[in-house]
């Protein structure tokens, strides 16, 4: 069975003709750092394949109070984003050098976890997602579209991540079996408002790896709103996170050695948040 | 069988290649080209014996489908330096013995290279860093890390 046609088209209009003649049958693919590792261990076999590497979805845009990201932009080109420090800071953790230059953020939201990292830190900021397709565009928050309520259509590409610049106070940890290059055991972002005399106002605790898709903890989010950030609500916060994320065994780590990760870095991370 | 033309700068010398579709770099280097310094390590992403500069960038060979090259510059180890005239990584990587079974020391220089291209004057920590999506089974790291701090000492010193 061999491959028919790789597409590289020049234009998203080009790219979306493409995904509407051929529908399910087109594997698109973004940097194709996953696609083309299933292609090569006889994973996929597909016929016709598709590279948005070109189509001119890459680049980062500010406006209005929010950061506009193309889909297609690399991993490394987010590692320096100042306007977003969480972001910038999860993407320097991401993968590899090589890795980061060739992985984009757009097809990184479809990566199932534990190699979905740059959900977290989106999710965190109140991410929105762009769909395009022939006929409409429509945006979705990004906890709906990863948990499939908002999922992609088959005529659809997502093209660009609406982030509203972030207020607060944010971090960002990930766990994996090495340092570098390697899928998660467990992510965590943070992100904390906080009122003049220091009680929560607001909070966001993102994590990875510890259930199919990114998730957020909203329980444990819940819990610090209205108090100060000490041992104590930091400890149940961590507590709070270990009850609600439904972690999964693979080859990286078991689901008991993952919830108990949630804790620690929810702990770790809100502390660092503090100091 | 359906064929793609691709064409780039290889070594900086124009290349032209008809290939099947979704081909990748790797193969083409190694298969159609017959440059074998490029290694086939796993074909997951995951040892860097793969790794090429492709403007420039250290990119991961087996990932890549060679149409993506096009009208780029693709930069092998055999477009570095060779006998008689070796690049001052090859001869760092020689007089520290950062070499043993030889299969992780192509994609190491040129990631080297590619740090070194971009921050001629790196701490420890930064040739660490760049070097963190190669794998090595046989030197324990750390004579590739010295080879490339003195080659980086060479590189300025002639500058």
């Amino acid at each position: 069975m061999s491959v028919t046609d790789f597409f590289v088209p020049r234009s998203l209009d080009e790219a979306l003709s493409l995904l509407a003649e051929r529908g399910s049958d087109l594997l698109v693919m973004g940097g194709g750092t996953v696609m083309m590792r299933m292609v090569n261990d006889g994973l996929l076999f597909p016929r016709q394949a598709m590279s948005l590497r070109r189509a001119g979805l890459d680049g980062v845009r500010s406006a209005n109070n929010r950061v506009e990201i193309g889909a297609t932009t690399s991993i490394a080109r987010l590692s320096q984003l100042d306007a977003v420090p969480l972001l910038a800071q999860a993407a320097r953790l991401f993968g590899g050098p090589a890795i980061r230059h060739m992985a984009t953020v757009g097809g990184n939201l479809f990566v199932p976890q534990p190699a979905g990292d740059m959900a977290v830190p989106l999710l965190a900021l109140d991410a929105e997602v762009e769909l395009a397709s022939v006929k409409k565009r429509r945006r979705a928050r990004l906890d709906a579209f990863l948990a499939g309520q908002s999922a992609r259509a088959d005529d659809e590409l997502l093209t660009a991540i609406h982030v509203p610049v972030a207020a607060g106070r944010s971090a960002y940890l990930r766990m994996g079996r090495r340092e570098a290059n390697t899928p998660s055991i467990v992510a965590v972002a943070v992100r904390v408002l906080t009122a003049k005399d220091g009680t929560c106002t607001e909070a966001r605790i993102a994590l990875g790896a510890a259930r199919l898709y990114a998730m957020r903890a909203s329980q444990a989010e819940a819990a610090l709103v209205g108090r100060r950030l000490d041992a104590s609500s930091i400890d149940e916060a961590a507590q709070m996170a270990m009850g609600e994320c439904d972690p999964f065994t693979d080859a990286l780590a078991s689901a008991w050695y993952r919830r108990k990760m949630v804790g620690v870095h929810v702990r770790r991370a809100l502390e660092q948040v503090v100091n | 069988m359906a064929t793609i033309t691709v064409t780039f700068q290889l070594n900086g010398k124009t290349t032209a290649l008809a290939v099947e579709p979704l081909t990748t770099l790797r193969t083409a280097l190694r298969e159609h080209l017959h440059l074998h310094a490029t290694k086939a390590g796993c074909g997951q992403g995951g040892c860097g014996s793969c790794t090429v500069l492709v403007d420039g960038e250290p990119i991961l060979s087996c990932l890549l489908p060679v149409a993506l090259v096009e009208g780029q510059s693709v930069t092998t180890l055999e477009g570095i330096g060779g006998p008689g005239e070796l690049h001052p990584l090859q001869a760092a990587f020689y007089d520290h013995f950062a070499a043993q079974c030889g299969y992780c020391t192509s994609g190491m220089i040129l990631a080297a290279k590619a740090l070194l291209d971009r921050n001629p004057t790196p701490s420890r920590e930064e040739i660490m860093e760049a070097l963190s999506g190669n794998l090595c089974r046989c030197t324990g790291y750390l004579p590739i890390i010295e080879a490339i701090e003195d080659a980086a000492r060479q590189m300025e010193a002639v500058v």
